[in-house]
């Protein structure tokens, strides 16, 4: 907590105004990602991997390998799940982690799965996995109470019961590496050996050390956005996809008990004030005043509930670079990104689309530094 | 669940939350404080003091204050300005100086001693005035100045006649009348100080002048830039200063008959104090003779009640003091917040239920279909704000504009448009009086009539004003809609009479019944309210009875008829209740039919957001505007009733593309024409089996 932080929170902020830190800085907001490449169109994409064997991704209960053919990309099928998968992950030797909701975690190759169900943790809510060089695989879980797609609820009743666990190598075994975590989203292996983690719920990036006992250290804090999947970005740092914008309604709403219970009792999750990974046509959704279409133009810098937004850190966790798609666009709900062979994807999930993002910049810690 | 609803609905029933805002934007607000420490101050000094009440103390106080208050009258004016008068004080002593060598010395008759001593107070006031308004010196140092400056010609000239002035009585009834003289047992000084007082504030506060005044105070390069004389207002406001303390000295003279080396010392502070803890703000522009004249008894009762408390003088001067240093620190505080706080006060949500909203299948007549997606465009980019749209006889179409214009589009194809008329205020509803007239309701104006050639008439712009309403509200703030009776009679509807047009949406916000629906009558010219407390009535039409008329009220999701004839006459009952949008504009359709346009659509969290008004509160408080929750209004909709209150179709825009926020329709040979208070066109869409022939202006004036 810092210090700003420290100070406010000795006072009863009943009436006090409430913000969000503001899309400025490095995140100021352009239009790279909405004018980046859209290679394929697959609904509920989700979770790239890249694989020595090229790249996959996952898509409700199946798993494709991405085929880029110039200007776009076709997708092949090579696995397919009875649940849909929460997580793809891939070793430097080719094996692949699938996290699959209500259905354990699938090690191996397709066709030669080996199945390992992790005791004692929420198997439908496993949100990310990266492997470690010697064959560890880290695995987030959001949340203890809810499975992955009940994301909202877990925000919603204030979620802080995410863990992240190791499975050894060769063995299988499960050791839980960090708890207390708010909704774990994302995982890298940081070039220390140590473990970046998302927390969406707190807007922040923490490391772990998994040898060692010691508390989560944030590395980036206050994000304008819910972080979600990391990947390493080759020099050394960090790619972040961001899947939902801050509000200051959900700022607001989560601070008022009463409202939001409510609300979860009594409404559909679907038309709940909060995040989301994709604008909807339906009436019946929520708008804030300032996302009322005026003159026949929606304002890109409206409070919209989705928002599209990648981020790349460099090797000491400082955000360089970011890509983003307004609320007048639709290349929302990024929930994965990552770099293959000097071009970076980014999978909207909002939209089910794959996108392919513009050359990074040069600055030391790049993808082409 | 259901019994604190109860409880919450009648708590926001009978606790009028809203009161303390609207009370906040009185200017007489600025009196309320001053005056409740005068009412303090006076129980205290009952309190502490045995037999403070007499009729001794009112007519000693009574005496002393038509002195005092009219040198804090002096000050007032100065203050108003902008500028401060220091030398009130010593002006004072040489007026009273003037007065009794012209009565006592040169036994001079009383006008022309009177004449005198105003004319010494002119003197000194007119070059307080020169120096600081023309020659643009600072008010304070000139005016301490000039303190010392008269001071000193006092001490020559006193010594010299003193003996003389206490040598002789002068034989004047009107001199002793005005010293002593009571009328049915009230001095006469008094009822000359009242005189003058209420002389003073109707000047101040209702003529040019005392506008001038205040504009110059409070913004002297706005009020040089309106054209006001800035320099000879600041002279004269020292002139009108020298004078009124002059009056006082007069007064006084009469009085005591005789004068010493301390009379007017100290005096300036006294009566600074006075006029700052009434409320006149030092800053320059604020400030009323009610305040000069709360703070001159306050000041007067404090330091009579420290006399007779028998408090040393030096005590009582450092009681004043401070009481001056709180004062401006409470002034400075409070002309800094209280905008804040009318911010932060103003908005009073209230409970407001809708009944819940049944789940729709694929087969309802709501369910969603896209028949508004591929309309046909009319005017795109060159109107905007079309909240109304209305054709003429001769299929021309007629829209308002945010620009305050109405705007005409030629048949048969629209794609010429002219300039019809020009308003000045965003025209909204719109209606053709039977004689080819258009009427017309005007966003912060009132209800305007185009004559065919365009020429623009103001048909009424205030209504009848309600004994219990705390804000003003007989003028128009946002008629919404209109509709004539058979007879002529124009019924208009008013959204709001708590925002102006451009914080409408703030109105959902509060979901009080703040609106009402007015009558005005040609034949007698006159305009009044026929229903009040309604929520945000938006379209009014009148029904084919000739009888009745359809309203709706748009955050209430509802639709109401009203009778304002026949045998039902004051009747008022629901025509169509738990609509699944917000009604704008209601038209009547082919066949019997009307036309609902819904300007947004309402959504569950919004509804329960209406059930929990501290909540809705909290939110304006704690997050910016473009963030609060709203109903739907990117999705548009317009529903087609039958007579008897039947939803029989419902026609969407699915994308919300074209015509999010829907706020008018008009039915004419065959065509829906669509209309958006927030959009940049016009729609018009094709509707299956309506009549070809049948247009509005037959339906409501027969075939021509």
């Amino acid at each position: 907590m810092g210090l700003g932080a420290f100070v406010r929170g000795l006072f009863p902020a009943g009436d006090a105004g409430i913000s969000v830190p503001a899309m400025d800085g490095i995140f100021k907001p352009n239009n790279r990602l909405e004018e980046a490449e859209r290679l394929l169109s697959l609904s509920a994409i989700d979770n790239l991997a890249v694989t020595p064997g090229g790249l996959l991704c996952s898509a409700g209960t199946r798993l494709f390998r991405i085929e880029p053919h110039g200007a776009t990309a076709t997708a092949v099928e090579i696995a397919g799940f009875s649940a849909p998968v929460t997580f793809v992950a891939s070793a430097a030797d080719g094996r692949l982690a699938v996290g699959v909701e209500g259905d354990g975690i699938h090690i191996g190759q397709p066709g030669a799965w080996r199945r390992i169900d992790p005791r004692g943790v929420n198997g439908s809510c496993l949100t990310a996995g990266a492997f470690a060089s010697d064959g560890t695989l880290f695995v987030c879980v959001g949340s203890r109470e809810h499975p992955a797609r009940d994301w909202k609820r877990d925000l919603m009743e204030g979620g802080a019961s995410g863990e992240v666990f190791a499975v050894g190598p060769t063995d299988g075994s499960c050791r839980v590496v960090a708890s207390g975590l708010a909704f774990p989203n994302g995982v890298a292996l940081l070039g220390d050996g140590r473990l970046a983690i998302s927390e969406s719920w707190r807007h922040r990036i923490v490391t772990i050390d998994p040898k060692s006992a010691a508390r989560p250290v944030a590395i980036l804090e206050d994000l304008p956005a819910y972080p979600s999947r990391l990947s390493p970005a080759s020099g050394g740092g960090l790619w972040m996809a961001l899947f939902a914008p801050r509000r200051q309604l959900f700022e607001l709403v989560l601070r008022e008990d009463d409202y939001r219970r409510e609300m979860m009792a009594t409404i559909d999750p679907d038309e709940w004030i909060g995040p989301e990974l994709a604008g909807s046509a339906r009436p019946d959704q929520p708008l804030s005043q300032g996302s009322v279409r005026q003159m026949g133009v929606l304002k890109p810098w409206a409070p919209s509930r989705s928002y599209g937004l990648v981020a790349r850190c460099d090797r000491n966790g400082v955000p360089r670079e970011s890509w983003h798609s307004r609320a007048d666009g639709s290349m929302h709900g990024i929930t994965s990104v990552c770099e293959q062979g000097g071009d970076v994807y980014a999978t909207s999930r909002g939209s089910g689309t794959l996108l392919r993002l513009a050359a990074a910049a040069n600055d030391g810690g790049s993808a082409h530094g | 669940m259901a019994a604190s609803d109860a409880l919450l609905r009648l708590r926001y029933r009978f606790v009028p939350d809203r009161l303390f805002g609207e009370l906040l934007t009185k200017s007489w607000i600025d009196n309320v404080i001053p005056a409740l420490a005068l009412v303090a101050t006076v129980l205290i000094m009952v309190w502490i003091i045995p037999g403070f009440v007499s009729v001794g103390t009112f007519s000693d106080l009574a005496r002393q204050l038509s002195e005092f208050g009219l040198v804090a009258l002096a000050l007032t004016i100065v203050i108003l300005s902008g500028g401060i008068d220091l030398s009130v004080g010593s002006m004072f002593a040489l007026c009273v100086l003037a007065a009794l060598v012209s009565m006592n010395v040169l036994g001079l008759p009383v006008g022309v001693a009177l004449a005198a001593t105003l004319a010494t107070g002119l003197v000194c006031g007119l070059l307080n005035g020169v120096l600081i308004g023309y020659l643009r010196l600072r008010a304070f140092i000139t005016t301490l100045v000039t303190l010392v400056i008269y001071r000193a010609l006092y001490d020559i000239i006193f010594p010299r006649v003193a003996s003389a002035i206490v040598g002789s009585m002068p034989v004047s009834p009107t001199w002793d009348l005005i010293g002593f003289g009571s009328f049915r047992g009230v001095p006469v000084s008094f009822i000359i100080f009242v005189l003058i007082a209420v002389g003073a504030h109707i000047v101040l506060s209702r003529l040019r002048p005392g506008w001038r005044l205040r504009a110059v105070g409070g913004a002297r390069r706005s009020a040089y830039n309106a054209g006001i004389n800035v320099k000879l207002t600041v002279c004269l406001a020292y002139v009108a200063s020298g004078v009124l303390t002059a009056t006082a000295a007069f007064l006084f003279s009469a009085r005591l008959g005789s004068t010493g080396a301390d009379t007017g010392i100290g005096m300036e502070i006294a009566v600074l104090t006075a006029v700052v803890l009434g409320g006149v703000s030092l800053g320059g522009g604020r400030g009323s003779v009610g305040n000069a004249v709360i703070g001159s008894v306050l000041v007067l009762i404090l330091t009579s009640g420290l006399i007779r408390l028998s408090m040393p003088g030096s005590v009582n001067q450092l009681i004043l003091g401070l009481v001056l240093i709180a004062a401006v620190l409470f002034d400075a505080k409070w002309v800094k917040n209280r905008g804040k706080l009318l911010n932060k006060v103003y908005i009073s949500p209230t409970y407001l239920k809708l009944a819940e909203q049944t789940t729709r299948g694929e087969q309802d007549v709501l369910a969603v279909n896209d028949r508004l997606g591929a309309t046909q465009l009319i005017g795109l980019g060159q109107v905007e704000g079309p909240e109304d749209v209305v054709l003429d006889r001769d299929d021309n179409l007629y829209t308002g504009t945010r620009h305050g214009t109405i705007v005409r589009f030629l048949a048969p194809d629209y794609a010429r448009s002219e300039v019809f008329a020009r308003i000045g205020g965003h025209p909204l509803g719109l209606a053709f009086a039977p004689n080819g007239d258009l009427l017309t309701c005007v966003g912060g104006m009132g209800v305007y009539r185009v004559a065919p050639d365009g020429k623009v008439a103001k048909v009424t712009d205030e209504t009848n004003r309600s004994l219990l309403s705390v804000i003003d509200d007989s003028r128009l703030r946002l008629p919404d809609d209109l509709d004539v009776a058979p007879d002529g009679r124009i019924f208009f509807s008013e959204a709001t009479i708590r925002y102006e047009m451009s914080e409408w949406a703030v109105d959902a916000l509060e979901g009080r019944g703040n609106g009402r629906l007015i009558c005005h009558d040609p034949k007698t010219g006159s305009t009044r309210t026929v229903l009040r407390g309604l929520i945000f009535p938006n379209g009014v039409t009148i029904c084919r009875d000739g009888q009745s008329l359809l309203f709706a009220e748009t955050w209430a999701c509802r639709i109401n008829r009203y009778w304002f004839d026949g045998p039902n006459k004051g009747k008022l009952e629901i025509f169509l209740d738990n609509l699944p949008g917000y009604p704008d504009n209601l038209n009547r359709g082919s066949d019997g039919t009307y036309w609902i346009a819904l300007l947004g659509m309402r959504t569950r969290t919004f509804d329960l957001a209406m059930r929990k008004p501290a909540f809705r509160r909290r939110m304006a408080r704690r997050i910016a505007a473009d963030e609060w929750m709203f109903p739907n209004i990117n999705r548009g909709c317009v529903l087609r009733v039958s007579a008897s209150g039947e939803i029989i179709d419902a026609l969407w825009d699915k994308a919300g593309e074209n015509h999010p926020s829907i706020t008018s329709t008009c039915e004419h040979k065959g065509w829906l024409y669509l209309g958006g208070v927030s959009n940049n066109r016009i729609g018009r869409v094709r509707i299956e089996g309506a009549d070809p022939e049948w247009t509005s202006q037959g339906d409501y004036w027969g075939r021509r």
